[in-house]
This record gives C-alpha cells, structure tokens and sequence, in this order.
C-alpha cells in the first residue's frame, strides 16, 4: 500500500520533470552563424524575387501581426501602422509600392503610368487602368484621388486626422479627365517623393454615402474595410485576435492561390514561436532577439528563416545645448571614441552577422542615393588614441584620467535610454566604458518616456532610433533642419539646412540625392548625430508557402500577398 | 446586516475615489500618451497632435482633466476618451470582463475542488507518502513564476500534438479563427482545446497556497476537542470528517478564495498574455503600453470595485458559515 503511494508521488514529480524537459528541449540549438536558410537563400542578391515558386490553388495561410486594429482608416494617426498596413496591402490599392529592395515600384495593377509631364509646375499625369474597379463594380476614377488629396492636405479638412499631409499639402490641384480614367497632379512647389502620395486610396463613391470630408473620414475609421480593389477582400474580423481575407471575385489582375488570407494577432511577441511551432500560424515577423532566432533555427526545416537589414535604424545624438557638447571639438572626441562595431558586436551581431555600422542618416545601404557620408568622419571607429589627441591639442585637461575643460572644469554627461530597452542598454554601457577612457564621467540615465524626454531636450547624449523609408526628402526636412520641429539635439546649420529644404524641393530626383547628400556630409562632419546600425528583421514561414519575402518598407512583406500560396510541389 | 452592507458601500466610495486620484496623477507623470503618433517617421502634421491633444482633454489642467473625468463617469457613465479614439473603455471592460470571468471561474473551480481534496487528505494522512507528495507540489507550484509554469504548459501542449499528430492542444486564443469541424461537438472539441492549457496554468496556481490553507485548516480542526469528542461518541469516521471537520474547516479557504478571486479577476495578466487571451489584465498591459490614461482608469474602477465586492462577500460569508459572527 505504502509503495503504491510512494509510486504514486512518484510519478506526479516524474510527470512535472518531464513538463520542464519537454519545455527546456525546444530552446533550439546555439546560433550557427547563418542569417538565412535555403529558401532565403538568394534574397542578398534578389531581394525581390528571392523565394519565388510555382503554386497551386487552394490552402489556408496564416500571417502574423503584433498590433490590433484600432482604426480602419489606414491614412489616419491612429490607424497608421505597419501592422494594419500589411492587413491592407491586398485590399486597398497604392499608387507605388515599397520593394524588398526598398525601392518604390508602380502598381500596374492600378495604374498603367505614372509620370511627371512636365517640372514648372511640377505636374504628374497618372493613367487608371481601364479594368480597375472597386468590388461592387465602381471604376477606381479620379474621385478616388481628389478625395485621398482633399482630406490630407492639411487645408480642406481640419477634423480629418491626417498620419502626414506630406506632399498633399504641396499639391495645387488634383483633377479628373478622360471619363475619370486620368489623373493630372499640380503641385505648387515641386515635391522631391512624389511618387509617395496616394496610397491606399479609399474609395470617395462610399465616403460620398457617409457625409462629408470629416465624418466620411471618421466612418472610415470606424467600420471594418468591407471594400476593396486588390486581390483579397475582408469576409471577416474577429476584435483583437484575427482578420479573414478571401479572394476578390471582381479582381481584374492575376487571381490570389490561396482559399483563405489570415492575419492573426498576437501582441505578445514571446508567444509568436509557440504558435508558429504548433501551426497555427505560418509566418512570424517579429523584431528579433538571439533567444527568437535559436528558437526559429531549432525548428528547420519545416520553418526557413531570414534575417534581412531594417529601415529602423540606431544613432546616437548629442545635445548641443548642453556647455560641454555645444564644443564641436569635444563631440568629435566622443564620436571618435565611440566604437560601432563593437556595439553591434555585442547587441545584434550575436544573431545578425550581416549587420555593418551605417553610413548614412537619410538613405539605408540598397538604396539608391546611399553614399558613406560618416567614415570620412572619422566618427564611429573606437580611435581612442585619435580621441585624445584631438581633447589635448584643443587644450583640455585630464584626458584619460578625468576630463575638464581649459578653464578646469570637468567634463561630465549623461547617456540616456528608453528603460526596458536591453539594446540601447547594452550599447550606452559600452559608450560608458569608451568615455572613460577619455576621462570623462558619463552617467547612464534610463528614461521613462522617449518623447517627453526628447521635446524637454533632457537629454546630453541619447540612443534611440528613427525609421527610414523609401521617400526620404520630406521627412528630412522634419528631423534634420532647424524649424523642422524634430530637431532635438539643436544642431543648427543654415547652409545644411538650405540644401535639405532644397533636396525635398527638387522635380529632379537625381539633383535631390545629391543635395541631400551634401547637407548629410555637413551633418556628420558637425559630429551632432552618429548612425550606428540598421536594426535586422526577422521573417519565418513554413517551407510549403512560396512567394513570401522579407521587406523591410513600411508596406511589408504583404506587400505581394495577392502572389503567396502553396508550392505547386507541396504535398 | 444590510443596514452593515450599506455603511461598508458608502465607506467604500471615498477610498475609490482617493485611489482614482492617485492613480491618474500617477499616470499623467508617467508618460505622454501622443509619444508614439508624435515619434512617427515623416512625424505627423501639426493640426493632427492638436485635434488629439484637445480629444484627449491634454490640452486642459491636470485637475480639470480629472474632473472632467469624474463628472462624465458619475453623469453618463463615460469612462472618457482613449487613445485609440473608436475605441469606447466601458465596452471595451464589459467585454473583457467576461473573457477573464470565462477563464477565471474554471479555474478556481478546478482549483478549489483539489485543493479541498488534497488539503482534505494531507491532513488526514499527515505525514503519509500521499501528504509528502502533495506537500511537494504544493510548495512546487507555489515557487514557480506562473509566466514559466505557462510556458511549460504550452511546450507539453505542442510536444503533445506533435507526438500524436493532432491539433488537441492551441497555445493562443479563445477559439480557433477558422474550424474545419463546426458541428457541436468539433466546436465544443475547439473551445476546450484552447481552454485547457490557460486554465491549468491559472488553476495550479490557486491551488497551490488553497491546497496548504485547506491542510493546515483541517489539522486545527481534527485536533479540536469537539472532533475528539464526536469521534468518542462512536460517529462514523467518515461523519466525522465530513459534517463535523471539513465545513468548520472550510471557513478560512472560503474567505481567502474570495480575496482571491478578486485578485483574479482584475486580470489573469499573465495568463492571459501568455495565450494571447484579450480579457483585463491584457487590457491593463496594452493601456500601459499605450499611456492610456482613462483606460488605466476604467481598470482600476473595475478592479476596485471587484475587490470591494468581494471583501464584503468575503466578510459576509465568515457570519454565513460561523454563527458566532454577527454584524450590526
């Protein structure tokens, strides 16, 4: 009887061991090196057809996504996520379309040309193509645009919540020809990313049923996206868990493969491995950590993977306000010292080998105007040596021991961090370490509110990051100059500044580029703001899916989502 | 007694009130709800931070903020603005209520029944192979984080599957989006397969600490002369156990299971993020996330008033179960 109880205890614990067992064996195995697996394979070289294959018909996918859907007008502040964005990329059409190769691409589907006719007035002429309808049979016309200008150009409608009036503010005139089938776009001053408005286009027949600007603007915020001129349409949504796509019977491009699209929700990005591993998702798209990798690799090969370089990218910012850093001398020390490398090396290296300090602070590595602006710097490299040299000719004292100024008084900052941010932690610990070689004391100071801390300029150095995006001119102008309303740090360099309003200012987009770049050179060599790296993405997907890839614009990996299915050759 | 149910409700109203001031200045300092709109990348245009600073009531004093708040909740029933604008807090704590409510009561039911069973039998076998096990687990399940224990669950949930090649085990969600069986019983089959995992996960905690009170409560009470004695007039042991032992013993459970219920229902928020449940603890971590300030509020409400509730039941119940105890 005793042994029986015995066994019985026995095998209560024998079962709790084989719970924690069975859990610490799906930790995957230690991270190998590869940044992808065998489909991914030859996304570095073609990103935008890497993956590709044959499919067939039929097939249920189930893409992941992290924020739930608290407004359905995608145009709108609070609408306008990534996350919702993908949930659209099949639904609702854009004019250009952000590729893996983080170039924009022109939708044929919805437009057969798209083309600046002439640069003084800058005007551009979109043709509609002829088939485009919405799905209740309405021609995609005119309307659609004029209604997309009126309630994002900051003017015609205060209420509507804008996500940017960019460009649309810019524009003098949108009107319709040839049966609502052209387009024709008259901008007041030229505007450098005009290929950025216009998209996704809501249908203006349906806000004409619901009101005006405002209140059409607010239903369409409000009401589950029950419309559509893409390959998919929304048949169902279930609040904060999922949204159920189905093929558009009045599509007029290729027909999707897939019976079914899902984007299932799940806001804990802990919880996205488990779900891919038990199927009941097929893809994740999680910002990655070594943990979520080795997870991923340890499911292989079911599950391929690839670690692709992001539009977010890592810098760290000084504030000229403060009396030490308003010393141009004394910021180039600091980013002298400042080793890039070794900070990747020690956050996202670990899992992402591929990743390199970046050069630039408007365009990404891929993209067509990128131009190393930093190395020349000398900024970014970890030369302590050079670092101290340039503290002692200028007449500080103390260097390498503890630094103070001519006049004798020592050289102390802070270095702040969102808190919680174990990334920013690790690289403003390393940025500790490298200041005290040149004396000076630095403070680590965790910060609750980025925002806050930003606007008060409560800050002496700071980490944090800024998303890039394939219409770099307009936002520019935002971050980078004087009046921008993002300019933080307080640098202030008229001849910079002239040169970035001008970029974005340009019917010339080459003559951009280069301008841009130019005011990029004078900010690096201000020693104000130091790119440190792109932060890597990170998309798995079950191996029987074809045609899903990494892209790391605002649009996603979505983006093609009308091409996704199952390989001809899946059983 | 309801004259006592009366004054323990109005003296409840001024602690409400004192917490909810605490704890809207709390937030108010604690972040700026527009710091995500405003750190976008192009940064959104000027007229679109002002028209939701004047939505959110941002642009107003922090007191009038609070009244504005209070007036519109004791007037309309308006929990105020969220940051997500469609977004309406009471619906939004309606529904959510009910999703915690589903999972909790499950839970504790499960959790109480073993509880009482193993803390009934530990205390009888004291010091019996059968006590040591359920001692062992107890003191296991207590020490382990509920995050870790539910992670665990979900590992022998997908190896489960795995080694079977079913679907019996989901690790996200309340049902499944798409069932390929939707008649009764595929459903009924779908709804448990979600259930099963979270409701361990949150029952197993519960029961740990019940499973201790219950034996430690049964001790004191097997020990008592009146047992001894009911025992000494030739009652069955069964009879002892049971009428005379178990219902005095259930007292204190009885009143701890209250307050714990309480805890539970203000959000499983663990549990809940863990299998991606949308009830209130994962609506208190989003609105955090978000500084979403009247929805913290409405949290805080709603839990308030659940713990209030409860206290008094807790409370109400000692003079239930012990005749001795009588409120005037």
């Amino acid at each position: 009887m005793h042994t029986g109880k015995r066994l019985a205890g026995a095998v209560v614990a024998a079962g709790v061991s084989l719970l924690v067992v069975s859990a610490c064996g799906s930790g995957g195995s230690s991270n190998n090196g590869k940044t992808v697996s065998s489909s991914f394979a030859d996304c570095a070289t073609k990103p935008n057809t890497c993956n590709s294959g044959d499919t067939k018909s039929g097939g249920t996918f189930t893409f992941t996504i992290e924020k739930t859907i608290d407004n359905w007008n995608q145009n709108d502040g609070d609408g306008n996520t990534q996350d919702f964005g993908e949930v659209l990329d099949g639904v609702l059409p854009s004019v250009f379309n952000g590729q893996p190769d983080l170039g924009p691409a022109l939708n044929t589907d919805l437009v057969t040309s798209a083309q600046q006719t002439s640069a003084n007035p800058q005007t551009i002429v979109y043709k509609i193509n002829p088939k485009a309808v919405w799905d209740d049979g309405t021609p995609v016309t005119a309307d659609d645009f004029v209604y997309a200008w009126k309630t994002q150009n900051g003017k015609d409608c205060k209420d509507c919540n804008a996500a940017s009036t960019s460009g649309y503010d810019q524009m003098k005139s949108v009107t319709g020809s040839d049966n609502g089938k052209t387009v024709t776009v008259v901008y007041d001053t030229p505007f450098t990313d005009w290929k950025q408005p216009f998209g996704p286009l809501y249908p203006a027949h349906i806000a004409q049923q619901h009101g005006d600007l405002a209140a059409s603007w607010k239903w369409f915020g409000e009401n589950p996206v029950n419309y559509s001129a893409g390959p998919y349409k929304i048949s169902d949504y279930q609040k904060d868990v999922s949204v159920t796509e189905v093929p558009n019977p009045k599509w007029w491009g290729k027909k999707p493969s897939l019976d079914k699209l899902v984007f299932r929700i799940i806001t804990d990005q802990n919880q996205e491995v488990p779900a891919l591993q038990n199927n009941e998702v097929q893809a994740i798209y999680p910002q990655p950590n070594q943990d979520l990798v080795n997870q991923v690799k340890a499911l292989a090969p079911n599950v391929q993977y690839t670690l692709g370089k992001g539009l977010t990218w890592e810098h760290l910012d000084l504030n000229l306000k403060n009396k030490f850093l308003a010393d141009k001398t004394l910021r180039q020390a600091v980013f002298t010292a400042v080793n890039r490398q070794a900070i990747i090396d020690k956050t996202v290296g670990q899992f992402a080998p591929g990743i390199k300090p970046l050069n630039n602070h408007n365009f990404m590595p891929g993209q067509a105007g990128y131009k190393d602006t930093v190395t020349a710097s000398g900024a970014g490299n970890g030369d302590i040596e050079k670092a101290k040299k340039l503290l002692t000719d200028a007449g500080y004292k103390g260097v390498g021991t503890a630094l103070t100024t001519a006049a004798g008084e020592p050289v102390t900052m802070r270095i702040s961090y969102t808190i919680g941010n174990t990334l920013r932690q690790a690289s403003a610990e390393l940025f500790q370490n490298e200041m005290q070689q040149l004396g000076i004391k630095v403070t680590i100071t965790p910060i609750q509110s980025l925002g806050k801390t930003l606007s008060a300029g409560d800050f002496d150095a700071i980490i944090y990051a800024w998303v890039g995006t394939p219409f770099p001119f307009a936002g520019a102008v935002q971050i980078w100059t004087e009046a921008g309303g993002s300019d933080y740090g307080h640098w202030s360099n008229p001849q910079a500044d002239a040169l970035t309003k001008q970029a974005a200012s340009e019917s010339d987009l080459k003559k951009a580029t280069d301008l841009l770049n130019q005011a990029d050179q004078m900010l690096s060599n201000d020693y104000y703001s130091l790119p440190l790296f792109q932060k890597p993405t990170f998309l798995a997907v079950y191996s029987q899916f074809a045609n899903i890839r990494d892209n790391a614009t605002n649009v996603g990996p979505a983006y093609n989502d009308g091409e996704w299915g199952l390989r001809a050759s899946a059983k | 007694m309801l004259a006592y149910v009366i004054r323990r409700i109005f003296v409840s109203i001024p602690i409400l009130i004192g917490s909810t001031i605490l704890v809207f200045i709390m937030v108010k300092f604690s972040g700026d709800p527009l710091e995500g709109l405003k750190m976008r990348n192009p940064p959104p245009p000027r007229q679109t931070i002002l028209n939701e600073e004047h939505r959110l009531r941002l642009d107003k004093p922090v007191w009038e903020q609070y009244w504005l708040w209070l007036k519109g909740l004791v007037l309309h029933g308006d929990f105020g603005p969220s940051v997500h604008g469609n977004i309406n807090i009471g619906h939004e704590l309606g529904d959510r209520l009910f999703v915690t409510l589903r999972l909790v009561v499950l839970s504790v039911l499960i959790a109480l029944i073993f509880a009482v069973i193993t803390g009934v039998v530990s205390a009888v076998k004291q010091y019996s192979a059968t006590d040591y096990s359920f001692t062992f687990l107890g003191f296991l399940f207590l020490a382990m984080p509920s995050f870790w224990f539910a992670i665990l669950l979900k590992s022998a949930g997908i190896a489960y599957n795995q080694a079977t090649g079913t679907e019996a085990f989901f690790t996200i969600g309340e049902k499944s989006v798409l069932l390929t069986d939707d008649s009764g019983w595929g459903q009924f089959k779908d709804i448990a397969g979600h259930m099963v995992l979270p409701t361990i996960s949150l029952a197993l905690i519960s029961y740990a600490a019940w499973s201790r009170f219950q034996r430690a409560s049964m001790l004191e009470v097997l020990n008592s002369d009146y047992v001894r004695l009911a025992r000494a007039k030739g009652l069955r042991s069964r009879q002892v156990l049971v009428r005379h032992a178990l219902r005095t013993a259930l007292i204190p459970l009885t009143t701890v299971t209250a307050l714990d219920i309480a805890a539970l229902l203000g959000g499983a928020v663990i549990t809940e993020m863990v299998f991606q449940w949308h009830g209130l603890g994962d609506y208190l971590l989003r609105s955090i996330r978000d500084h979403d300030a009247y929805a913290m509020m409405g949290w805080l409400l709603v839990s308030a008033i659940i713990v209030i509730v409860f206290n008094l039941i807790a409370d109400l119940l000692y003079s239930v179960l012990d005749p001795r105890i009588r409120y005037e």
